[in-house]
């Protein structure tokens, strides 16, 4: 028995419509309600605006962000209402549950390592792709394909070419074996080779996009720099860490922050590629399985407010830390 | 250069030194395009060798040394990936789960262009009390892991009984969209002169007629920086079809791929198979890529330089 296409989408089409039809008109209504009480016109104008990201930050944000914290104190399994444990969910994560500090170990490394090699190996090719080369068009386009790719398939792909017994990379690295006379590596079902199977996939996948940014930022430092610090004969040495570096440490700013982010809530690649019970999950992936394969709601929310501090924790001391490293130009003036 | 007659008196022409500027310069530029090069390997090889897979028959999947290009090869695959996921999956055919994947895309995308040029024109053009507080609320959404609000939004799906529909996926997106494509089409519309919208206003055009009329057409570039970019991210979504739907015949490509895997690949993995649907789901995303990079690139680059 199966459904036709069309059946399952009328209905969404039909409630998307509405709902998007019906916003603009409570926009046109916020509008009429606010001149009626006599706002000036541009104000009622902004209101009206952006009254749909309002409604978004209270529907999807802050309503959603107070219930889950609520939540991380309850035991809830969504067929009956939550019941108020207090900290038991968190007493568990940190001395019960013995996948967690794996995990936790897992995640952590796996953004350690991510961030700053993917970093150092984009601006090495940004500073290449700087160079006065021909074809900058086809190098960009080559280097940046692996971050369009669908990050299933980018999984999909290395959890095939990393495969112990017939997987491309053991095939090349053959010889080494042979050499070293050591059995082929195992990758992802070795527990202790998950980490830098993943560090190698995930830099990969990101390498690319990190350059195209880094390169941008490149190129958006002023020639004259160069041309004065040519002048005062500067060596090459000293031009990349005297002008270079501190011009481009705003964008790697923003890589490091964007890299911590994205790299702590890894998922995709992670669900598509099993790895050994004792490495532990990527904390993502426990908290999808907490939630949707255990249905333990409550333990979920404990586990996601956790990775949300340890975000947050990680973000401020980079925030703090840029102060020592990062050149902002307004500063100066 | 040379067949100037130099006077007798002078030195005599110095030879070029060995390794002079200029051939220091040359082997510079030799050395770069040969780590381009190597370093393009790196990302070449997996695709090609995802396109080579996806062509082989189950027998010269496992053959060492590994066969490059497949004999025969096997454009039949293509196929057969589809049909034996119909087997498992009722009623999900090709045709079926990119036509699942595009309904998804495209609603979702629209409601967000709409949603994001509205809500940026109205930040970045009009004064109103409490605007900067709500801007700055709206970056600091930007830090919030996604997963932190995953259960509660599923919960109010849930209790809308919404649960294995597309609603989830495309109906929410109409309240406000991204905050990160918010800031990128903000950080745009700023740069836009007034005195365009006050001869509008002069003229007697409302503030619904400047905003389609004159300030869309002015922002075009960064909105279609912003559709490809969204369109990726909605093509690519894994983790909210994973969640919402349940029935494999609603299944978008990313998810059935993942449905294949579970169902037919567990045991003995179908890599031919697997990497022909990877590149049937890539090839749209890549195709997109390759005809708009610009914007690709513009949208890539313009919260990082200037941030």
């Amino acid at each position: 028995m199966t459904i036709s296409a069309w059946e399952t989408y009328y209905p969404t089409l039909l409630r998307w419509l509405a709902t998007g039809g019906g916003l603009i008109l409570l926009m046109v209504a916020l509008y009429r309600i606010l001149r009626w009480f006599k706002v000036k016109p541009e104000a009622a104008n902004g209101y009206a605006l952006v009254l749909p990201w309002i409604l978004g930050l209270l529907i999807w944000n802050l309503y959603p962000f107070g219930r889950s914290l609520y939540l991380s104190f309850t035991e809830y399994n969504i067929f009956q209402p939550p019941k108020w444990v207090g900290l038991s969910n968190y007493v568990r994560m940190f001395t019960r549950d013995p996948y967690f500090w794996p995990s936790f170990r897992l995640t952590l490394s796996y953004a350690a390592l991510n961030v700053p090699l993917g970093l150092l190996g984009s601006i090495g090719v940004a500073l290449l792709l700087n160079r006065p080369i021909k074809g900058i068009g086809i190098w960009r386009t080559i280097y940046y394909l692996p971050a369009v790719l669908p990050a299933a398939a980018v999984a999909l792909l290395w959890r095939w070419m990393l495969s112990p017994t017939s997987g491309l990379i053991n095939f090349l690295l053959q010889p080494v074996y042979r050499l070293l006379n050591v059995e082929p590596l195992a990758w992802y079902t070795d527990s202790r080779l998950v980490l830098p199977a993943f560090v190698i996939m995930g830099m990969w996948g990101v390498f690319g996009a990190n350059t195209v940014i880094l390169l941008a930022g490149l190129k958006n430092i002023p020639k004259e720099l160069y041309e004065v610090a040519e002048i005062d004969g500067a060596s090459n040495w000293h031009k990349f860490t005297r002008v270079t570096l501190p011009m481009l440490s705003s964008t790697m700013f923003y890589n490091v922050i964007t890299g911590i982010i994205g790299s702590l809530q890894i998922f995709t690649q992670a669900f598509f590629i099993p790895i050994p019970r004792a490495s532990g999950t990527f904390l993502n992936v426990k908290i999808y399985q907490e939630a949707f394969s255990y249905g333990r709601f409550g333990y979920a929310s404990a586990l996601a407010w956790f990775l949300l501090l340890v975000i947050l924790l990680l973000t401020l001391l980079v925030f703090r830390s840029s102060s020592l490293w990062v050149y902002y130009e307004a500063e100066k003036r | 250069m040379a067949t100037l007659p130099r006077p007798a008196t002078l030195l005599p022409a110095r030879p070029a030194p060995l390794f002079g500027l200029r051939s220091r310069h040359t082997v510079a530029t030799l050395i770069t395009y040969i780590l381009l090069a190597a370093f393009s390997m790196l990302v070449l090889v997996p695709f090609f060798f995802m396109l080579s897979t996806s062509l082989k028959s189950e027998g010269q999947l496992f053959v060492w040394p590994i066969v490059w290009v497949p004999n025969p090869i096997m454009w039949e695959n293509y196929v057969r990936a589809f049909t034996e996921l119909g087997k498992v999956a009722p009623g999900l055919s090709f045709w079926r789960t990119l036509g699942n994947t595009l309904f998804i895309t495209v609603l979702a995308m629209t409601a967000e262009l709409i949603a994001v040029t509205l809500v940026a024109y109205g930040f970045a053009r009009f004064r109103f009390p409490g605007r900067d507080l709500l801007f700055m609320l709206m970056l600091s959404t930007m830090m919030l892991p996604g997963i932190i609000t995953l259960i509660p939004v599923f919960i109010i799906w849930r209790t809308l009984g919404l649960i294995d529909t597309y609603d989830p996926l495309v109906v929410g997106i109409w309240f406000g969209g991204g905050a990160w494509a918010v800031f990128m089409l903000r950080q745009f519309l700023l740069g836009v002169p007034r005195e365009i919208e006050e001869a509008a206003i002069i003229d007697g055009a409302n503030t619904f007629q400047i905003y389609y009329q004159i300030m869309l057409p002015l922002v075009k570039p960064a909105l279609l920086a912003l559709g490809v970019l969204i369109f990726q991210g909605n093509w690519n979504n894994f983790m909210g079809p994973l969640i919402y739907l349940n029935t494999p015949a609603k299944f978008p490509m990313v998810v059935a791929l993942k449905f294949f895997q579970e169902s037919l690949s567990k045991e003995a993995p179908k890599w031919h198979y697997m990497m022909a649907m990877s590149t049937v789901m890539a090839a749209p995303i890549l195709a997109l890529f390759f005809a708009a990079q610009r914007y690709f690139i513009e949208g890539l680059t313009v919260g990082a330089v200037k941030g």
